[in-house]
């Protein structure tokens, strides 16, 4: 038993070997550099792999263009200037004080984050430079009355680090001490990429209401980004006043924002090993065209342009070390294979998603809708709709185009809050929820217009539907405690045997295929694997066969089905395809202006006078 | 009412210890504040409307128009400096020296707005949103740092004391005084929003421009060459930040490679206080930022009048985000 542990591969960490390599190139580096001029700027990189990475969890991991970025920065380095220095006289441990300056810059990082929740994009990039702006002329203005920054002049004469009786001085020592910060901060984002947390921001960064709707708390992760970007940078901003000895206004300017920025571009947004070699680069490389020193700046700029035109995805963007094999294409669009597995369950797959007979049972009403009504502006998108789903059955909305049909889907998963009105889901109210905490009771959709995460794989894509039912925090991911372990390997599990539904499709190669990469009819597919990932009861299907041959919507109507029939799912389907709707549906409701104008059986209908009017208008002559 | 000033006089001693003021003191400098007031904010609308018009069709923030701003000023004062002889003396009449400053500051500045489109934003026209911010930052440093390596980090004075007589350099009213300098940059700066409005409302182009504001992608539709017209809305959004910079050049008499960074952020919050998209809303937030700045100028302190502003961007972001004449989207799902 031991040994087969041993003998797994490790989830989502470095391989060993790596992280070997990297200690003893760090270790040689001060032998093998011909003075001390190298050492420092070898220790200078350092600091910047700490920025760069620390960017690359707000910017790379979220998505957030944080313009404020150098400001936690100085707020590190000031804080360790106030701590351990004669300014106030106050001489904190080493030790100590780092945290602090991290935390500080987080706190900080949260304030920044919480007051610009609501702005996103071009507008979070203007806040967070104005925040930038402010701390600057907070720190050269800061020296009256009371001296605290000691204004343009910074603050000089700073404690050495001085570790349980050990004291840093040199530069060589300096620069082990910021290569062991530089390491644990690349094991940390490297550790926080592959893990729940890492995902949930990648899918923020690709789609956020699709990552909200997918259980994602998307609030929560935004902080928490700024929070963990803030603290890297305080955390750095703590080694580098240290080992200048000083801070002054001009170390945390708009150049070193660039410089970070271009780290990050250049290597790959969201790229970690690539982040770290354009820091490395751009640590020396300045070094070597010294005598063009005026002309830096410039070519920083032109490199953002050029790279952003040419290759945004990085220099080490899709670019493997081991050669790629060649793989076959296993697609039989001619089969109803996926529909077919689903029969006989054909053990190919390892995963294979648990049996839970359903049928529709008229005694439990599983979800209900009381008088809801949504109004935008003037117009009555949904009107004092009243409805009742029960436990597995399978309803069809129909209606025509406008008639408030995604409206309703988007009220019951908390996308809008409704203007009057209950939603009841399982006895309980879920009115005016947000959406991560919709999926959360068990309520979970697809929508109308793919919104996969287009940039993770199929397997990602699955995967972060399980946010919303892990825990784990950032310290049993950062120390990979066994319960982070255990849910790691649940979350796994669940998205393969949600996504082996779907027989090859979806799984095999296509596990690590980007979702962009997927056909139509597979995004689709996609996008109800990820809903039925989330472990909901209750799915809400927007236009399933949309876009659909007429092979494949047979396929996905018998799946559908069949979903009901051995898993237990109860379905809300959202459908203009007839023959799809008289197929699987027990139940069918019709609506219009919002309003419902028809329910009962399809043939029931389908008859229906209004319902007939509502389609192809009104006869002549008859009012 | 007496209360209000006691606590404002209370107010203004807590913030701006060193320069203990009476409060008749400070009433006495509201009007004087207004009309500084109205000119700063002409400028700041002539800048809001450049970030505007760019926002209205490509949803972006052009990031680089606080530098085409600052080489605008550059330009007015290069301008001045080659038609002034080493006497001090000008070669022409000084008014139409004011005219083809701010002329070749419109054009340079036009010119120089098509280019970074052409070259920095259209290949990104349909990447992530992140990318485009990214390579606007890019072009920003660029522009930056040429002016830096072309002129230095030095401060370029105007010499603006011989373009206009003796006689007409200040206007005295009441207790306030209005020099030309001011009343040229608030006659110029309305001058040229108004032409943009009409052209805007009732030329051919100006209607293409707002189809295509509206939807890019029926404008083509309907036959609008609309990299034209993406074109022609750089050109003239920058002509205007460009004018911006060489009429404040005019009024403040000096230029630096720096300018354009607060000078930007500032047409930004303008931008987005009267909605952004919006060029009449461009032209309202722009004097109220102005009018605004101003008066916190005289009650607070100059040192954080930037931080003023500041504040004014993010608590229009946070309480009202499509600005006073935007209108408020729902996002579609």
């Amino acid at each position: 038993m031991a040994l087969s542990s041993l003998g797994q591969k490790k989830i989502g960490d470095i391989p060993l070997q790596s992280l070997v390599l990297i200690l003893a190139v760090v270790v040689v580096i001060p032998w093998i550099m011909p003075n001390n001029y190298w050492i420092r700027i070898a220790g200078n990189a350092g600091l910047w792999i700490m920025l760069s990475l620390g960017l690359n969890v707000v910017a790379g991991f979220a998505g957030l263009l944080d313009l404020g970025y150098v400001a936690f920065y100085a707020i590190g380095g000031y804080t360790y200037a106030l701590l351990c220095s004669g300014h106030w006289n106050i001489h904190l441990p080493f030790w100590l004080v780092v945290p602090i300056c991290a935390l500080a810059a987080s706190a900080c990082g949260w304030g920044l984050g919480f007051t610009s929740l609501r702005v996103s994009g071009d507008y979070l990039a203007i806040v967070t430079l104005g925040f930038a702006e402010i701390v600057r002329l907070l720190l050269l203005n800061l020296d009256r009355p009371i001296n605290i920054t000691g204004g343009p002049n910074g603050l000089p004469d700073l404690d050495f680090a001085h570790i349980f009786g050990f004291t840093f001085r040199t530069v060589t020592q300096y620069y082990y001490l910021v290569m062991f910060f530089a390491l644990l901060v690349i094991l940390a984002s490297y550790r926080l990429k592959r893990s729940r947390l890492g995902r949930g921001w990648e899918a923020l960064r690709e789609d956020e209401l699709a990552a909200d709707a997918m259980g994602v708390n998307t609030t929560y992760m935004k902080l928490l980004a700024f929070g963990i970007g803030a603290s890297i940078a305080g955390g750095a901003g703590a080694v580098f006043a240290s080992w200048q000895g000083g801070v002054f206004p001009n170390n945390f300017g708009f150049s070193q924002l660039v410089t970070v920025y271009c780290m990050l571009i250049l290597g790959g947004v969201g790229n970690i090993w690539g982040v770290i070699l354009a820091a490395i680069i751009l640590s020396i490389l300045p070094e070597a065209l010294r005598e063009y020193g005026a002309f830096r700046m410039i070519g920083y700029g032109l490199l953002l342009v050029v790279l952003m035109a040419l290759r945004p995805q990085g220099i080490l963007g899709e670019i493997s070390l081991r050669p790629k094999r060649k793989k076959k294409e296993v697609e039989e669009p001619e089969t109803l294979k996926a529909a077919e597995e689903l029969f006989y369950g054909d053990g190919s797959h390892d995963f294979v998603k648990p049996l839970k007979k359903g049928k529709l049972n008229k005694d439990r009403v599983l979800l209900e809708l009381k008088d809801l009504t949504m109004i935008f502006g003037g117009l009555h998108a949904v009107d004092r709709l009243s409805l009742k789903v029960y436990e597995g059955e399978i309803l069809s909305i129909i209606g025509p185009n406008g008639a408030g049909k995604t409206t309703v889907f988007n009220l019951i998963t908390g996308i809008y809050p409704p203007t009057s009105g209950h939603i009841i889901f399982d006895g309980k109210e879920i009115t005016g929820l947000k959406p991560h905490k919709v999926v959360e009771k068990g309520v979970a959709r697809t929508f109308q217009t793919l919104r996969l995460f287009t940039n993770m794989t199929v397997l990602e894509n699955a995967m972060v539907a399980q946010h919303c039912r892990t825990k784990s925090g950032l310290f049993s991911i950062l120390f990979r405690l066994p319960g982070f372990l255990k849910e790691e390997e649940r979350i796994e599990r669940v998205a393969k045997e949600n996504l082996g539904l779907f027989g090859a499709r979806l799984t095999g190669f296509r596990y690590k295929q980007k979702a962009i990469n997927l056909s139509y009819a597979n995004r689709r597919r996609l996008e109800i694997a990820r809903a039925l990932a989330t472990d909901s009861r209750l799915i809400l299907l927007d236009e399933p066969s949309a876009g659909m041959n007429p092979k494949e919507t047979e396929e996905i109507t018998r799946f559908i089905r069949n979903l009901r029939d051995k898993y237990g799912y109860t379905f809300i389907i959202i459908e203009h395809k007839l023959n799809v709707v008289r197929t699987i549906s027990d139940r069918v409701i019709a609506l219009d202006y919002g309003k419902k104008i028809a329910e009962g059986s399809y043939d029931e209908v389908a008859d229906n006078e209004y319902v007939v009017q509502a389609y192809l208008g009104r006869k002549k002559g008859r009012v | 009412m007496g209360k209000i000033r006691d606590w404002f006089s209370y107010l203004s001693h807590f913030v701006y210890a060193e320069k203990l003021e009476s409060m008749d003191q400070i009433l006495q400098q509201i009007p004087q504040q207004l009309i500084n007031g109205v000119t700063v904010g002409g400028v700041y609308a002539l800048i809001a409307i450049g970030y505007t018009m760019v926002y209205g069709i490509l949803f972006m923030l052009n990031f680089a128009h606080g530098e085409v701003y600052m080489i605008g000023g550059f330009t007015g004062w290069w301008v001045l400096h080659l038609l002034t002889n080493s006497s001090g003396g000008l070669l022409l009449n000084g008014f139409i020296v004011i005219i083809l400053m701010i002329l070749f500051a419109m054009a340079l500045t036009g010119a120089l707005g098509m280019g970074i489109e052409r070259f920095a934003y259209r290949p990104l026209r349909n990447a992530p949103r992140m990318n485009l911010l990214l390579s606007a930052l890019g072009v920003t440093i660029v522009l930056r740092n040429l002016v830096l390596n072309l002129q230095g980090a030095k401060i370029r004075f105007f010499h603006t004391s011989a373009l206009i007589p003796k006689s007409i350099q200040v206007f005295h009213i009441g207790g306030t005084v209005i020099s030309f300098m001011r009343l040229l940059v608030i006659g110029v700066s309305i001058g040229l929003m108004a032409i943009l409005t009409w052209f805007v409302k009732e030329t051919k182009m100006g209607k293409a421009m707002r189809a295509t504001a509206q939807d890019t992608e029926a404008a083509t539709f309907m036959g609008i060459d609309v990299n034209r017209i993406i074109l022609l809305t750089f050109l003239i959004g920058s002509a205007l930040g460009g004018a911006a910079g060489a009429l404040v050049g005019l009024l403040f008499t000096q230029v630096d490679y720096y300018v354009g960074y607060v000078a930007g952020l500032k047409g930004f919050t303008a931008a987005v206080l009267g909605g952004i998209g919006s060029i009449p809303g461009a032209m309202v937030g722009g004097f109220i930022l102005g009018i605004v700045e101003s008066l916190a100028t005289t009650l607070i302190s100059s040192t954080y009048k930037d931080v003023v502003s500041f504040i004014i961007l993010i608590l229009v972001l946070l309480i009202r985000p499509w600005g006073i004449l935007g209108e408020k989207a729902p996002e579609k799902v």
